[in-house]
């Protein structure tokens, strides 16, 4: 295996791409009693429109790929939880709108367990009834969500941001949407996500590189892969204006809540740049709205904000957008405040001082993310996905310089790219 | 005080890395050395009784020390302390633990071996930044300062209201209540809205020296360090006069109660139904049994093997979660399911099922060993986190029962299903809580 060796952070990654295109990552732990695998498709609820090379392009309805997520656990000779249960393992799987992701932790039977992953996600086995009997499971996932207004108030605003982009679409789907999903569906979407040169493992913890690289290499040499033509993906074009500006979602709250939220639409070329631009822009969210900032402690002091006050910044290859807020007395006054602000920095940038402040937490609280098996192995994949290396994240940080950061403020807010999502009782 | 002698105590066994406990300044200070981790973890434990009269004002606390302390008397000035530390972690908790209800002072900071050209010591820095956040907190005329009671005030409120708005915890805590609604656990660890608006800066700041005298405190450090290293560095630190000696958790025995089944519904505007059922367990973690109790709990709806999560979701897709929750320190069984609201019926009498069936012994030996294996390996996964590895210990502490992690891996292999099915009949259902939708018949 090739050894990636990161200094800053003294951490070894070993890595290799398998003959049929799966990528392999292990990083090992020492001293750590878990083991954190995960076995990851390139693979989301975004991708409800794609064509494989050589073949015709295929609409799926939405919600598809975490039905299909669901559907893995159950093989032929009953539950994978239980395979994992008997080898003291807790395994999961979750979908998010650019990958799908099944894993295990476990402190023993590692290579059991491991088997276990790549086969049964290797192998799917669909039925009628199996199928039928999963809509009634996620029809309450479903309505779960309904029921959450956290949930509510976060894709009220990726639908009033994004008019044809499918993250505006609900990971889960809709009751309608799952009610035409059929085994042949799935069997289409494994078909075509599933293939090795589509996927990785990344394995973390205390566990002999070596040995991983055998297992997993003896157990693909095993299936019989063709080779893949390329996917593609079709996401629609995302026009410059948003769908609305003000988007009011009924609920019962205690507290209204109130996120706003800018869309980028222009492209990122994966790699360093968009290395570059996700550090930058997490900088710039910071300096601006962490409960350090100065218009933090003054929405607070105001009575506006609450502890539950977030932001957050996602770059994806064709779009990123930002999200900023929550629960708060006056939602219409909240945006106007935000919205000054906003422009203040806009014109007068941040200073040197709150930027090297901020670089410090930016890198402390990644080295304290390093503590956790489970974070490193979902963030590695994440970054990668997306075209960069989550390890190459500190340096980044280290190498920006004030300028970068007020040059994204002015790209970044733009009010014509701007909407708001309210969750309201009244 | 600064230079006595500390007598370390080692607690379990010599092989892993070891908490290292002492008596120190009227507090325990554990210390675990080990080099696993990039940070030096830290918490503060401070427990008082559980009860009605101090409840808001003790939740309060904790809020207003977030505010500032003498050093960094601003907000912002505080957090920008914090920032400078490399982005150091610093949160609080405020929980119930059977009689108990404890706030928790968390911090996290970065080992300087990581970041280069740092002239201070990370972890002294952070130490002093807890011991002057704790006793030289920002005072005006012998009182905290007004305006930051004043404005945490009003975020108590918002807190304790916000609960209703995440249903399955609403319920959760709703089913406790109506359960334990003759004992001090009905109590939310937030304490109760209607104390709030009379809380003054002089009152609570008199409740927050009481806590200081009284209360049962511990100090944990985990990380890159040595007991002796620590000790040295407390130098100074952590000046709480008065205090004779850390003060013991005193393990309150639960009665045995008569139990009679009781029903609560409550109506709100929701899709889903929430169906939570509360039990006695007659067990607590001091209990010789407790092993054989966290083995039910498993079988019955701890993991996705579990009666539950196979028969409520899997075999009748009536929901997406159904599980339980044992709660070791004040010996209750919570079980919460999400359904259709139509289906209540259904799903209750498909729990009540599962409880019977283990009363009568209907568990393979697959679902046995397939439970240990998994407690088992949670309780392993639980090196690998500092403040997982804090909590653990706490268990001891706030018990009286030393019960090493391996010590309970070895009697959860040896226990048998004889021991689980003499939980499971001792197991009593006392409460059914369902939140449904306004509409249809009741």
């Amino acid at each position: 295996m090739k050894q990636l060796r990161y200094d800053h952070v003294q951490e070894t990654l070993y890595y290799e791409q398998l003959d049929n295109g799966l990528e392999l990552y292990v990083l090992p732990k020492p001293g750590f009693s878990k083991t954190y695998a995960t076995f990851t498709t390139h693979y989301g609820s975004i991708d409800n429109h794609f064509q494989i090379e050589g073949e015709e392009p295929v609409q799926v309805p939405d919600g598809i790929a975490h039905f299909l997520e669901h559907k893995m656990f159950e093989e032929p000779d009953g539950d994978v939880f239980e395979k994992f249960s008997a080898k003291g393992a807790s395994a999961n799987a979750f979908t998010s709108f650019d990958r799908t992701t099944y894993l295990f932790s476990a402190t023993d039977h590692i290579e059991d367990n491991l088997t276990t992953l790549l086969n049964f996600v290797q192998h799917p086995h669909f039925t009628e009834a199996s199928v039928d009997k999963e809509k009634g499971i996620i029809g309450q996932e479903i309505n779960m969500y309904q029921d959450n207004p956290d949930w509510r108030l976060y894709y009220g605003l990726l639908d009033a941001l994004f008019q044809r982009h499918p993250v505006r679409i609900d990971i889960a789907g809709t009751i309608e949407s799952i009610s035409r999903i059929t085994p042949e569906t799935l069997y289409k979407c494994h078909e075509a996500f599933y293939h090795p040169s589509n996927m990785m493992v990344f394995v973390v913890g205390g566990v002999d590189p070596q040995r991983i690289s055998e297992l997993v290499k003896a157990n693909q040499d095993a299936k019989v892969y063709n080779r893949q033509g390329e996917i593609r993906r079709f996401y629609e074009q995302e026009p410059e204006p948003v769908t609305e500006q003000r988007k009011v979602t009924k609920l019962p709250v205690a507290l209204p809540k109130c996120l706003i939220g800018f869309k980028e639409i222009d492209g990122t070329p994966p790699g360093a740049a968009a290395l570059h631009k996700e550090a930058a822009s997490r900088i710039m969210l910071d300096i601006l709205f962490s409960p350090s900032s100065e218009s933090y402690q003054s929405l607070y002091d105001e009575g506006l904000i609450t502890d539950n006050f977030g932001l957050e910044y996602n770059l994806y290859p064709d779009i990123a957008y930002s999200a900023i807020g929550g629960d708060t007395k006056d939602p219409d006054l909240l945006v106007e405040r935000l919205k000054s602000f906003i422009a203040r920095y806009v014109e007068h940038g941040v200073s040197e001082e709150a930027f090297q402040r901020s670089k410090r937490k930016k890198i402390g609280g990644l080295l304290r993310m390093m503590n956790s098996p489970e974070t490193i192995g979902n963030e590695y994949t994440k970054f990668k996905f997306r075209g960069m290396d989550w390890f190459e994240l500190l340096p980044a940080y280290e190498s920006l310089t004030l300028d970068d950061v007020n040059r994204r403020i002015r790209e970044h807010f733009d009010m014509k790219r701007m909407s708001v999502s309210i969750v309201t009782s009244s | 005080m600064p230079g006595r002698v500390i007598e370390w105590k080692l607690m379990e066994e010599m092989t892993m890395p070891t908490f290292s406990t002492a008596e120190w300044n009227g507090m325990r200070l554990h210390v675990l050395p080990t080099r696993q981790f990039k940070t030096f973890s830290i918490a503060m434990y401070i427990g008082i009784p559980l009860k009605e009269e101090t409840v808001t004002r003790a939740a309060l606390i904790p809020h207003v020390l977030r505010r500032g302390n003498e050093r960094y008397p601003e907000t912002k000035q505080f957090r920008e302390r914090l920032d400078d530390l490399y982005g150091a972690g610093f949160g609080f908790d405020i929980v119930k633990r059977g009689n108990y209800q404890i706030i928790i002072l968390r911090m996290d900071v970065v080992n300087d071996a990581f970041v280069s050209g740092e002239s201070e010591s990370l972890l002294d820095a952070a130490l002093q930044f807890l011991s002057d956040t704790v006793t030289r907190p920002v005072l005006e005329q012998g009182a905290f300062r007004a305006s930051y009671v004043t404005s945490e005030k009003e975020t108590l409120r918002k807190r304790i209201e916000a609960i209703v708005n995440n249903k399955i915890q609403y319920a959760a805590e709703r089913c406790i209540a109506e359960m334990c609604r003759d004992e001090p656990y009905r109590l939310l660890a937030l304490g109760r809205v209607d104390d709030v608006e009379d809380i003054d800066p002089a009152g609570l700041y008199a409740v927050y020296e009481d806590m200081l005298q009284c209360a049962s405190i511990d100090l944990y450090i985990v990380g890159d360090t040595t007991p002796e290293a620590v000790q040295a560095l407390l130098d100074g630190k952590f000046g709480l006069s008065g205090r004779a000696s850390a003060v013991p958790y005193v393990p309150v025995r639960e009665e045995r109660r008569n139990v009679e089944e009781r029903e609560v519904v409550e109506r709100m505007d929701v899709k889903q139904g929430k169906l939570n059922l509360g039990l006695r367990a007659n067990v607590t973690y001091a209990d010789d049994d407790y092993p054989a109790a966290l083995i039910y709990n498993g079988i019955l709806g701890g993991f996705p093997h579990s009666k539950l999560f196979i028969h409520v979701r899997e075999r009748a897709s009536l929901a997406y979660y159904a599980s339980s929750r044992f709660d070791g320190h004040k010996g209750l069984l919570m079980i919460q399911t999400g359904i259709e609201i139509a289906n209540k019926e259904k799903a209750e009498s498909i729990i009540r099922k599962q409880l019977e069936d283990i009363r009568n012994g209907v568990v393979s030996d697959d679902e046995l060993s397939k439970t240990k294996a998994m407690i088992i390996n949670s309780l392993r996964e639980n090196d690998d986190s500092a403040f997982d590895q804090i909590g653990y210990h706490f268990n001891s502490v706030l018990s009286g029962k030393e019960r090493s992690k391996q010590e309970l891996i070895e009697a959860i292999q040896a226990t048998g299903l004889g021991s689980v099915v003499d939980i499971a009949r001792n197991v009593e259902l006392d409460t059914v809580y369902f939140l449904r939708d306004k509409g249809g018949a009741s």
